[in-house]
């Protein structure tokens, strides 16, 4: 097991500056998931950590090693890939076995370390096999039995995911989660999906525009956004910010709350009031845009079996222990 | 339904016409003028396969036969090898790639004659003057019966490296920057990647190359004309020479033509061969 240390990384490409200076810390095993919108620098970094781009200053630690100058495959750290990168005129053993085989190993070995890979990524029946003739999520399967093979302290996933289904990628994160716990190597993944972050991650690093905005767990994440930024990212659908009035009435510049936590109340009780706009009803739950007379279009997420029609009119409220204060772009203590 | 379709007709039949006219009614003129002993005038008649044996006891066209055989695979094999090293190198992240690029391809579009007549003079006059007296290149190697035939390698390589480094540029384009990136992680050396990944994916693209070089190559006529003119003697006397000169100037015309279809089976053969034998490769 092996901890990331960055300190004071600084990225630029030209003139440009794509990642400010930043410290950051991996702790050794840890899934530490890197989020953000598209172009905030999530894979920028993640490639600065593999060695696919250099840092421009500040230093990388790897398991206690300086490894700034050092070469991708001097680092300990294996890859997966977006495109999953597989060598296509090669058998999926075979693309299991690469890294093994540019090390010369013993091919007893190598054939040791494909067969308990292909194990436990169930691609026994496949290893014959070549990408082109295989799905998107045996073909991420590959990818990773490529990666674990190598046996390296940190594995990097650079949006592993997003080529797959709805129903594939949600496999895939108990898969990978599972792999976690298997293995206990330190995990770094990159993801726009904030659902991929909560479900997988015990760390998110959440970024905007080459800054970290945030450090946490999940659901410290989750309870306690430090940013308006953060609180409006994390969490599905996202949280209400609401500013102007409402938000000065209780001595902020942004009242956070979100949809979960409103519920409906008597017209006397209501910290909003508005009527439904528009209603989506998923089974177990109803997710409504409601048009509010104090924060304008806001979001709801209630139980299933309370009905809703456009046009209705609802009064709304939140616990006080539900609400997140921001002033100044930061959370108010 | 025919008549929704006719303006395709006549998209394809002036391309036919002249295809028929100016290509394969010569050949099968020639195949005929084959069994004949026609001299390219006068009266004839049917000989049979006459012509076709007189050609294997032919030395002189053996001789043809051998050096353009061993010029076609050396040739092939040097082009090959400079082209693919020049593709590598001009794919990659270098400056002036664009216009180095553009200047590699500058021999494909010159003509072969002309540029053969400059290297004419360049490895008569210049080169000699170079190097010190005694040493091999202090004289003219295009008169030198032994070393004639490299001159006109170093010509043909040379511009035929044009065409197929852009070949081969386009096949290095079609590999994605990942897997370089993957190897890379995977500790995989230069020439590991380009062994093990670089090479059999561009594999379609080292067929097409090899085959069309040595079908050139074989067919080698112009570049020999005007550095040697088949000389010092009949050094460098390809098929296409003997063929030229026997058929055109010397009155052998239906001789000449069995030697053509005879060549033509040969070149067909090779290629067949060659590009079976690649193709396993790639698979």
């Amino acid at each position: 097991m092996t901890s990331v240390i960055l300190k004071k990384v600084e990225k630029s490409f030209g003139a440009v500056t794509v990642i400010p200076p930043l410290d950051l810390e991996i702790p050794e095993g840890s899934f530490t998931v890197f989020v953000g919108p598209s172009g905030c620098g999530k894979s920028t970094l993640l490639r600065l950590i593999a060695g696919l781009e250099e840092v421009s200053t500040g230093t990388l630690e790897i398991g206690g090693r300086d490894v700034t100058t050092s070469e991708p495959s001097d680092r300990g750290i294996a890859m997966v890939f977006q495109s999953y990168a597989l060598y296509p005129h090669m058998t999926v053993a075979d693309n299991i076995a690469f890294p093994l085989k540019v090390l010369k190993r013993p091919q007893t070995e190598i054939n040791a370390a494909v067969a308990k890979a292909a194990d436990m990524l169930q691609l026994d029946a496949l290893l014959t096999r070549k990408p082109k003739d295989l799905s998107g999520g045996q073909r991420q399967r590959v990818a990773i039995g490529r990666a674990i093979v190598r046996d390296a302290g940190v594995l990097l996933f650079d949006e592993p995911l997003s080529n797959l289904d709805a129903s594939l990628r949600g496999q895939m994160r108990v898969e990978l989660s599972d792999l976690h716990r298997n293995m206990g190597a330190t995990m770094i993944y990159v993801t726009h999906d904030q659902v991929e972050a909560m479900t997988m991650a015990d760390q998110i690093v959440v970024l905007r525009a080459g800054v970290i905005e945030q450090v946490g767990s999940p659901m410290t994440l989750y309870e306690k956004p430090m940013t308006p930024f953060v609180a409006g990212f994390i969490g599905s659908p996202n949280m209400n910010l609401m500013e102007g009035q409402i938000a000065k009435e209780h001595g902020c510049d942004v009242l956070g709350i979100r949809p979960e936590h409103l519920y409906r109340c008597a017209p006397d009780d209501a910290l909003l009031s508005g009527t439904v706009r528009h209603a989506e009803n998923l089974g177990a739950e109803t997710v409504a845009y409601v048009k509010t007379q104090q924060a304008g279009e806001i979001l709801i997420r209630i139980d299933g079996k309370e009905r809703l029609s456009i046009g209705d009119s609802i009064s709304l409220t939140a616990d006080r222990s539900n609400w997140h204060l921001f002033a100044d772009g930061k959370r108010m203590s | 339904m025919f008549g929704n379709r006719s303006h395709y007709w006549w998209m394809v039949l002036p391309a036919f016409i002249l295809f028929f006219g100016f290509h394969t009614y010569p050949a099968l003129q020639g195949l005929f003028y084959s069994f004949t002993n026609f001299r390219g005038y006068g009266n004839w008649e049917f000989v049979g396969f006459k012509n076709y044996i007189n050609v294997f006891k032919d030395s002189r066209a053996l001789s043809a036969y051998f050096f353009t055989l061993q010029f076609a695979i050396v040739a092939t094999i040097l082009t090959n090898i400079a082209s693919l090293a020049i593709a590598v190198g001009l794919n990659s992240n270098i400056k002036l790639k664009t216009f180095l690029r553009a200047v590699y391809f500058i021999p494909n579009v010159l003509s072969i004659l002309i540029v053969g007549f400059i290297f004419k003079f360049i490895l008569s006059n210049l080169v000699p003057g170079i190097f010190p007296d005694g040493s091999v290149l202090s004289r003219n190697i295009l008169g030198n019966p032994d070393l004639a035939w490299i001159g006109i390698v170093i010509v043909a390589v040379w511009q035929a490296m044009a065409f197929n480094t852009l070949l081969y540029l386009a096949g290095l384009q079609t590999i994605s920057d990942d897997l370089y990136e993957a190897a890379n992680i995977d500790g995989a050396s230069r020439w590991q990647q380009f062994r093990m990944i670089t090479f059999p994916l561009i594999a379609p693209f080292f067929t097409i190359n090899m085959v069309l070089a040595l079908k050139n190559f074989l067919m080698a006529f112009d570049h020999i004309m005007a550095l040697t003119g088949g000389g010092p003697g009949r050094a460098t006397e390809s098929i296409s020479i003997v063929i030229y000169r026997g058929g055109f100037e010397g009155g052998q015309f239906a001789y000449q033509s069995a030697n053509a279809v005879i060549y033509f089976i040969v070149i067909l053969v090779l290629s067949i061969v060659q590009l079976r034998a690649l193709k396993l490769r790639e698979n």
